[in-house]
């Protein structure tokens, strides 16, 4: 707290240092130009083209797009905030437990949840249409897992937990004494909660939804699984089917305008506020009593719990201990045309992996940068490097297609470019966690170092690096663990023969082959919740 | 040769508003300790910073041991001008042992002579025993001192410290601070010392420079600023004055307490103001009421009453507790100085 009352004085260190300055704008440059460019081609598309699309496409798309978007943020931010309201602020039984098990679904990406569920509960042939029928001799209606619902239903229930978490955060981090004022004041527990708990996790509400509302622009599996058409399903197709790039371009163009449109409503929204604070005169607020409620909203979490972690874990289990117990399917897991399952995994984890370190090591002198020196160029530097964000993987895949088709024939169909891409889309984290970890350090380490003879490089070695490793590895994580469930650009970007286990889990299920694929995409979740969980770790609420 | 020399140094940090430190000038000499004081935004501790090589002056030029190291034109970066720091915060590296810190300012020299210099260093303060314990597990007062050594050991031409004391809790701060003046007085450091507390200014400095609003008010040594202020702000801050308004006559000041015989140098019917401490005030039941007595309070040895004059005006005085006198008292009121007493004119003391 100390640190924040002296920053406005002391961030004000002397000039900016030239390096850093060139080394932040190389970094801004790389994200720029992939971007810049596919906004070149959106525009010098043809207008034929824009006309024909316009005519044809871009409304339905827009408004199934819109639709989805808009109908999963609300149901997540519902979800979200209700789960949180429950293993935050209430007696609930296994609230610890839970804590965990609702942030957990961010380990399985939405198009391998989506695959379970659609094998459980498929018209025809689906476990539990099938499972009705043999009980009562006939076939039972049951609500389709495909199209808009199902589509809605699936990312709801995947991506909750980035509200679960930040409104948790926020619940948590309130003050007792905001809600004991209100009582003061008068106000019932009820009233409480509307008119003073609530409006106080907006930021932490509201930065949640933004971030299911850009993952849902961008999400191409689960739509294309369910057969629901959004932008990002529609320009994927064209790029990897028609071969169209012209109209892939433009209906990008169209994407990335809907997503800066959400991102500068959330900024409008959020504006300069920071509501909830940790200071030391911060003790938890005591938990509310559900008294008759206990059971319902136990059943309630544990539905939600079942739905989106038991399952699909379990469902995948079952699936593996079958496949790998069937020699035949087996064998074609281990080997699938050169290569096999060492291969895939290998692939996975370098190219994520490698993205990961690329990542970290750019986002340092863009966050050196814009915390040590933050004025409007600076901050306009580290806001320009996390656009990465709102660009969905397809549109990225399209640019550096057509860039280094054109302009870097030799990277061309190798896996670098999909590293690229890793780095491009996921660099935002990164960004965001070397920022947070310089805010902490308090800018007289620096200037203690200084004094004590050392140059500013010697300064940024020695004493900022060894500071923020922990920081730097939780970016580092986070770049990993998305990379990992990276699907539209791995699949339009990879050179032939290179699969990671997303895109072969992709495959064998897209094939049909649900228990073939269950193996590797059992292997994914898991190696997603490594580092999941030690991410979480190092958030307040599950110290 | 002067330690340290400050020319018509001027700082902003917004190009129109108004300079965080404003066309100051003073000068240190060998093995003084110099104390920064005044309230919050004053320009101290930016002034500290600037002596450091944290800040660059926007004018004036300040020279280190007679070597330029600022000027518009020219910059010695912190690491080049051989200062010691101590921070506010401490600034410990906690990635480092106690020791690693201590030696961390040692670098270019041999090994086994750092190491010897770390303990030495470590002996002086007192934690020769703490070498090997990071920071974190170190008392408030632990840490300054950890702080204090590392700033010490390389040996710097200057200590700078910026509010050293700020975090630590009341009992300690005085006992610690006397220690650290112990200690630079011992190695005969030139030190430059910031604080907001007057009491720490006077205990710490063998001379104060008093700010406000980025400018100097006085240089002086501590009976200088407290019994003879150049300015009715150092006055102020520096004692806790009352000002009492008056106006020269030929044998001295007309005021509401009675006439002073002071003589001043100003034209007869000038007017001027007084200031009051305390201790200058006494007041009886014996004569004809000028004041009212509005509280009482509780000063351990001694009750400070506020009294109000007749015009309006508040002052204070001491008296001994073994006499409570209710408010609500009709008494009258007189100097009891035995001493000159500081006259302004305009904010700034007049002379004789």
């Amino acid at each position: 707290m100390q640190i924040q009352d002296t920053l406005p004085q002391l961030r004000r260190y002397y000039h900016i240092s030239p390096r850093l300055l060139f080394a932040a704008g190389l970094v801004a440059l790389f994200v720029a130009i992939p971007l810049a460019y596919i906004f070149f081609r959106a525009i010098t598309g043809g207008e034929e083209v824009w006309i024909r699309l316009l005519q044809t496409r871009i409304w339905k798309l827009l408004g199934n797009t819109l639709l989805l978007a808009a109908t999963v943020t609300g149901g997540a931010a519902l979800i979200g905030v209700t789960m949180s309201f429950f293993t935050e602020r209430t007696d609930l039984p296994g609230r610890r437990v839970f804590r965990w098990l609702l942030a957990m679904p961010l380990a399985i990406p939405p198009y391998i949840g989506g695959i379970v569920h659609l094998t459980l509960l498929r018209p025809r042939g689906g476990f539990i249409p099938q499972l009705l029928a043999s009980w009562f001799g006939q076939p039972i209606p049951t609500p389709s897992p495909l199209g808009f619902g199902g589509a809605a239903f699936i990312l709801t229930l995947f991506m909750f937990p980035y509200v679960y978490l930040l409104s948790g955060a926020a619940f948590r981090s309130l003050n007792a004494s905001l809600e004991e004022a209100s009582r003061t004041f008068g106000r019932s527990n009820w009233q409480t909660l509307w008119e003073v708990t609530l409006p106080a996790l907006r930021p932490g509400i509201t930065a949640g939804a933004l971030l299911v509302a850009l993952d849902v622009l961008a999400e191409y599996g689960t739509v294309a699984l369910l057969r629901y058409e959004t932008f990002s399903s529609a320009i994927f197709v064209q790029l990897s089917g028609r071969y169209d790039r012209s109209a892939a371009a433009v209906l990008s163009g169209v994407l990335i305008v809907i997503a800066v449109i959400i991102l500068w409503g959330e900024l409008r929204l959020q504006g300069q506020a920071r509501f909830t604070q940790m200071d030391s005169q911060w003790r938890p607020a005591p938990p509310h009593q559900l008294k008759r409620w206990k059971i319902p909203a136990f059943l309630l979490v544990a539905f939600v719990v079942f739905a989106s972690l038991l399952v699909p874990v379990l469902v995948l289990g079952v699936w593996s201990v079958q496949a790998l117990l069937d020699s035949e399917t087996l064998a074609s897991i281990m080997r699938s045309g050169s290569q096999n399952f060492g291969n895939y995994v290998w692939n996975s984890l370098w190219a994520s992996g490698l993205a990961a370190v690329i990542a970290v090591l750019l986002s340092l002198p863009v966050a050196l940068l814009s915390v040590r020196y933050p004025n409007k160029l600076t901050q306009a530097i580290s806001r320009f490097c996390q656009i990465g964000y709102a660009i969905p993987g397809v549109v990225i895949a399209l640019s550096l297609v057509l860039m280094v088709n054109r302009y870097l024939p030799f990277l061309y169909a190798t896996p670098l470019v999909v590293v690229m891409a890793y780095v491009l889309r996921h660099m935002p984290q990164a960004v965001r966690a070397s920022e947070s970890a310089l805010n902490q350090l308090s800018p007289s380490m620096e200037e203690a170092s200084r004094t004590l003879g050392r140059t500013s490089l010697q300064t940024i070695v020695q004493v900022i690096l060894p500071l923020i490793v922990p920081g730097l590895l939780a970016g580092a994580g986070l770049v990993f663990l998305t990379s990992l469930k990276e699907l539209p650009a791995t699949l339009l970007l990879r050179p032939a023969g290179f699969d990671t286990l997303a895109v072969r889990v992709w495959i064998w299920a897209s094939e049909g082959f649900y228990v073939q694929a269950a193996p590797a995409a059992l292997l994914l979740v898991v190696a997603s919740a490594a580092p999941l969980y030690f991410l979480l770790r190092r958030e307040q609420i599950f110290r | 040769m002067n330690a340290l020399e400050l020319r018509n140094v001027t700082k902003r940090f917004t190009s129109a508003g108004t300079p965080a430190v404003d066309d100051i000038s003073f000068t240190l000499a060998d093995g003084e300790i110099l104390a920064l004081v005044g309230p919050s935004g004053c320009g101290k501790t930016t002034t500290l910073r600037l002596i450091a090589g944290l800040e660059r002056p926007d004018h004036g030029s300040l020279h280190i041991k007679g070597r330029l190291v600022a000027s518009p034109e020219y910059f010695t970066p912190p690491e080049k001008r051989g200062v010691g720091m101590v921070f506010q915060d401490h600034a410990l590296f906690p990635h480092l042992t106690v020791f690693e810190n201590v030696k961390f300012g040692l670098k270019g020299q041999p090994a086994a002579i750092a190491r010897e210099t770390t303990h030495s260093m470590l002996k002086l303060v007192g934690l020769e025993k703490f070498g090997e314990r990071y920071p974190h597990q170190l008392s408030g007062g632990e840490r300054q001192r950890v702080a204090l050594a590392r700033a010490l050991a390389p040996r710097p031409v200057l200590v700078l410290m910026d509010e050293p004391f700020s975090s630590l809790d009341a009992d300690l701060r005085h006992e610690v601070r006397e220690q650290v003046r112990g200690i630079l007085k011992a190695m005969s450091a030139t030190a430059v010392f910031v604080t907001h507390d007057q009491e720490e200014a006077l205990f710490m400095g063998d001379r104060l420079a008093v700010f406000q609003s980025g400018r100097l008010e006085q240089v002086g040594v501590p009976e200088d600023i407290f019994h003879d202020s150049a300015t009715r702000f150092v006055a102020e801050f520096m004692g806790d004055s009352d000002f009492l308004p008056g106006v020269v006559k030929e044998n001295g000041i007309e005021t509401e307490l009675g006439l002073i015989p002071q003589k001043v140098n100003l034209p007869v019917d000038s007017t001027v103001e007084i200031a009051l401490r305390s201790d200058d005030v006494n007041f009886d039941q014996t004569q004809a009421p000028n004041a009212l007595v509005l509280a009482r309070f509780f000063r351990g040895a001694y009750y400070q009453y506020r009294l109000r004059l007749s015009s309006g005006k508040l002052i204070h005085a001491f008296k001994p507790h073994t006499k409570t006198i209710p408010p609500g008292t009709s008494v009258h009121a007189y100097l009891s100085a035995g001493h000159e007493l500081t006259i302004f004119q305009n904010g700034v003391a007049v002379g004789e």
